[in-house]
């Protein structure tokens, strides 16, 4: 069943956002493609709904962005991590890792 | 190709924004032509999956537009939702608040009107106070001749015109009863100095000033109200004024209060009356405009040189003369600046101790709500806007309850009249946009004060996460910060504390002088006289007979005597006295204060008479009683009666012998040391003579038959001013007075806001510390040695508190040195008595707290757990 936007914690796609521009410095396009292969189409979110996050996270200062040419030598905005971003992100992943397993023990005493 | 876009701001131009899009489009678009799709149905897709741009395009702009309007109403509507959620937190602040931002816009208000703005005439800068004085005489007297401002006049080049008055109570009687009016007579270039103009009818014509020419008299706007009921048709009217008949020409601007809010009436004084002729009969207030861009030094040294050269032209009379010029603003304050600056400063520490009380309120607070801040802050909420949201909140409050603290302002102007009437200026306080202005740069300077340090300390990231994982783990019970904030309330308060203690004290010391006379049971009022009587001495002699001899036979009066001040009302008459037997230049000169007195008033007033006689009333040669000063000071161990002084000021008295000696009274205030003192016996009352009554009961009770009785023999005059003497000493204390009780108020007020601090700080530590607690007596603890535990936190950080005042009342001490009367500024019995009370009170609010504390049901906290 595909998590509509609305239930996707914005904080939850910034994370997602980091950890991908992590591997290397990516365009907004390769993100949501690599969005869409990572979460095996379970999280569908509108592709356009990217850039607002892109942009609030580069202002942040947690990535940072240039312009480049495409494999295709189109012109395009790729965007890579920072210092700050890379710290970030780590402390995002943590919280998120200690929250899902809190749920995870959750259900499980529930059953 | 790029290089040149990175020095471009951090800011999506909407070229890049389009471009960046367009490039994802295109990109799903060629997605969508390689599994097959046409290209007009690719794009199509490619658009439908990229969602609605326009939208996407609007929260990038969001991203980066500077959302402060929407931010801040956001803000405000989660303020108010916050203060509605806490009404007892929220009330709190609100009232500390707009008591500590009301009495300082209260305060201000009264600098802003005495002391900031310029006196109530155009060009006010320019208007000057200029006196004679004798540099040789330590304590000077300021009027000046008629004929030597004339002099000035015609001989400066620095004003552009001097003028001088002469004030009088007169009396005045086209009504049913005579009214008693004070007129002030002005001699001419009256206008040309004040640049003021009637608000109705004309200024006084050259013809009107000159002797012998018509009679003219303008009315105040007061007098115009209350005694004409602002008849438009009043010019041309007549006055009586002590029996003559004397037409209004005009009606001066309610603003034109001169020489002082009692003046009623105006009148032309010609140059040249009989008594305006002697250089050394010295009478008038002078007061000049300067021309424009001279400065005041220039004026001085101007001036200096014009005496000098009038000295050279009477060398008996001019030649020790200097003349003294003053801004007016600054003769009118006079003394007022030091009191104001005192009650602001100590207004101001009460409000820092405010500031103070809310930062420790915000904290508690704060923790309180750690877990909706870090539940916003897993949200991704940034730290600046969450601080922006709790400094909204602060600053709400403060708005609210400084704009409640603007009727405290609104009310300043009645405060301060009713505590101190004499204030100068005082009918010029009131609420204008510029006080409204203070208390809102007051609310912003509040919310930065206690607003930041709460707001950055409770956003702190690592704090709020570990609390909100733990917030039923142990809390730290030491929070220095908080209690910090406690000691500096402590210290501000005994600050304040002492200096309202010194005040009180000194008031006290007042009241405990030894007068030298017996006030009690003193009745004192005035009768409407003009200098114009004082022409006929003989004929003065027999009206100030005629109302003694009647006030003597009123039943219920004891003795009724005559002075010309009222006794330990301010009052100075200081001049020279030359000794008719001769004194050698090596002796000190003859200063001595003078009062002009019937041979009763020794008796009236109970003042002891030590050697010799009481002066006589007799047609012959005047006489005069000096007190033991002038006898210790000026003639040690010889005798001092059978001399002969004379007054080098007061022309018209003759050489007096001096037939005895009185007690020392504190004659021109009770809070000044008697000074040599000469009393003249001089049995005519002049305008300005007080009478004094000696009463069997309270003084007010014969008030009305006195009245009465002196309507039959002088119905053309009228008494006024009606008031036992004690009464007239407690209006001259009314600045004293003033500081006083605000400043008792004030510290008063600071001590309650610090207890509170103390309780709430000392509460909410025992609130987290409750499971210890609990443990502890689990554990056998003593509930005494739980009580003695917190009782101790709190009074050890007021110790350390009163031990910080200390140190700051004593080096603050310099600001109220004389300011006190009969007190050293670092008076220790008061010092002790403040720091105790402190303590006491400290105790108190402590109390509470530590038996709550030993009072926790150790299985109900463990029962939580």
């Amino acid at each position: 069943m595909p998590i509509e936007k609305s239930d996707l914690l914005q904080g939850t796609l910034d994370m997602l956002i980091l950890k991908i521009v992590a591997l290397g410095s990516v365009h907004g396009y390769g993100i949501s493609l690599r969005i869409r292969q990572i979460s095996k189409e379970v999280l569908q979110v509108q592709q356009g709904s990217l850039y607002p996050a892109l942009h609030r996270l580069e202002k942040r200062g947690w990535l940072e962005a240039e312009w480049g040419a495409s494999d295709k030598g189109r012109q395009a905005k790729f965007y890579k991590l920072s210092a700050k971003g890379r710290k970030q992100l780590e402390s995002e992943e943590s919280n998120w890792n200690r929250l899902a397993s809190a749920v995870a023990n959750i259900l499980q005493t529930a059953q | 190709m790029s290089w040149w876009k990175s020095l471009l701001p951090k800011r999506a131009s909407d070229t890049q924004m389009n471009s960046e899009l367009r490039f994802h489009i295109d990109e799903l678009t060629d997605e969508n032509i390689a599994v097959g799709m046409s290209p007009e149905e690719a794009r199509r897709r490619a658009i439908l999956e990229f969602g609605g741009q326009e939208k996407f395009k609007e929260e990038v702009r969001d991203v980066y537009r500077v959302r402060i309007l929407d931010a801040s109403v956001a803000n405000l509507k989660s303020a108010f939702r916050f203060i509605r959620k806490s009404p007892t937190f929220s009330i709190t602040v609100i009232l500390t608040l707009a008591l500590a931002i009301g009495a300082n816009s209260a305060v201000f208000s009264a600098i802003n009107a005495i002391l900031l703005k310029p006196l109530p005439f155009p060009d006010a800068d320019q208007l000057m106070r200029v006196d004679q004085y004798n540099p040789k005489n330590p304590r000077p007297f300021h009027l000046v001749a008629p004929v030597r401002l004339e002099d000035w006049n015609r001989l400066n080049s620095t004003f552009a015109a001097l003028t001088g008055y002469y004030a009088e109570d007169i009396s005045e009687s086209t009504g049913a009863l005579p009214e008693k009016v004070t007129r002030a007579w002005v001699s001419p270039r009256f206008f040309q100095v004040w640049a003021v103009t009637p608000a109705l009818g004309r200024e006084f014509t050259p013809d009107e000033e000159t002797l012998n020419g018509p009679a003219a008299v303008l009315i105040s706007d007061r007098f115009w109200r209350r005694r004409f009921n602002a008849d438009p048709n009043i010019v041309g009217k007549n006055l009586r004024l002590d029996g003559h008949l004397t037409p209004i020409v005009g009606v001066m601007p309610p603003s034109f209060l001169f020489p002082n809010r009692e003046a009623d009436l105006w009148c032309p004084i010609p140059a040249g009356l009989f008594h305006g002729q002697a250089r050394e009969n010295d009478w008038f207030t002078i007061i000049g405009r300067l021309k424009p861009g001279v400065t005041v030094a220039q004026a001085r040294a101007n001036l200096a040189t014009v005496q000098a050269q009038l000295g050279r032209q009477f060398p008996k009379t001019d030649a020790d003369l200097s003349v003294g010029i003053e801004p007016l603003k600054e003769t009118t304050i006079a003394d007022s600046r030091r009191s104001l600056w005192l009650l602001f400063g100590s207004v101001t520490l009460l409000l820092f101790i405010a500031c103070t009380n809310i930062v420790a309120l915000l904290l508690s607070r704060s923790a309180q709500r750690q877990h909706e801040i870090s539940v916003r802050f897993s949200l991704g909420a940034p730290r600046g806007a969450l601080i922006a949201q709790l400094l909204t909140e602060t600053f709400l409050l403060a708005l609210v309850g400084s704009g409640l603290g603007l009727f405290l302002a609104a009310a300043a102007s009645d405060i301060f009249r009713s505590l101190a009437a004499q204030l100068p200026r005082v009918e010029e306080i009131h609420l204008d946009a510029r006080i409204v202005l203070y208390s809102l740069a007051c609310s912003v300077v509040v919310t930065l004060l206690s607003g930041l340090v709460p707001a950055v300390r409770g956003t702190h990231r690592s704090l709020s996460a570990s609390l909100a994982q733990s917030s039923r783990s142990q809390v730290s019970g030491r929070n220095p910060f908080q209690w910090l904030l406690v000691g500096i309330q402590v210290a501000l308060a005994v600050t304040l504390l002492a200096g309202a203690g010194l005040l009180l004290r000194s008031f006290q010391q007042l009241g405990r002088v030894t007068r030298g006379f017996d006030s009690s049971h003193i009745l004192a009022f005035q009768l409407s006289m003009n200098y114009g009587e004082t022409g006929d001495m003989k004929k003065l002699r027999q009206f100030t007979d005629r109302v003694l001899e009647t006030l003597r036979a009123t039943p219920g009066v004891e003795s009724a005597a005559i002075s010309v001040g009222a006794p330990g009302v301010p009052f100075k008459y200081e001049t020279e006295l030359k000794l008719l037997e001769g004194r050698s230049e090596s002796e000190p000169k003859l200063i001595a204060e003078n009062r002009l007195v019937s041979a009763s008033y020794f008796a009236t007033m109970r003042i002891p008479l030590l050697a010799g006689e009481v002066c006589r009333e007799t047609d012959g040669p005047p006489t005069v009683v000096v007190n033991r000063g002038f006898a210790d000071a000026y003639f040690p161990g010889e005798p001092v009666i059978g001399h002969h002084v004379q007054s080098i000021n007061m022309g018209y008295s003759g050489a007096a012998e001096i037939v005895g000696v009185s007690g020392d009274a504190r004659e021109s205030g009770l809070d000044l040391a008697p000074v040599p003192t000469a009393y003249w016996c001089a049995p005519f009352a002049e305008p300005g003579t007080y009478f004094l009554v000696r009463t069997h009961n309270a003084p007010m009770t014969m008030a009305e038959t006195i009245r009465r009785q002196l309507h039959e023999i002088e119905p053309l005059r009228s008494a006024y001013d009606f008031a036992p003497l004690e009464q007239h000493f407690s209006d001259a204390l009314s600045e004293n007075r003033l500081r006083t009780v605000l400043l008792t108020f004030f510290a008063a007020t600071a001590l309650s806001l610090a207890c509170i601090g103390l309780y709430g700080t000392l509460s909410y530590n025992v609130n987290i510390r409750r499971r210890e607690v609990g443990l502890r007596l689990a554990l056998g603890a003593l509930r005494g040695q739980i009580v003695k535990q917190f009782l101790w936190q709190g009074l050890a950080v007021c110790i350390l508190g009163c031990i910080a005042g200390f140190a700051l009342a004593a080096a603050s001490s310099r600001v109220l040195a004389g300011l006190l009367y009969g007190i050293s500024p670092s008076d220790l019995p008061t010092l002790s008595v403040v720091i105790l009370l402190v303590l006491v009170v400290a105790a108190a609010a402590s109390l509470i707290p530590a038996i709550r504390a030993s009072r926790v049901d150790p299985v109900q906290v463990l029962r939580d757990e």
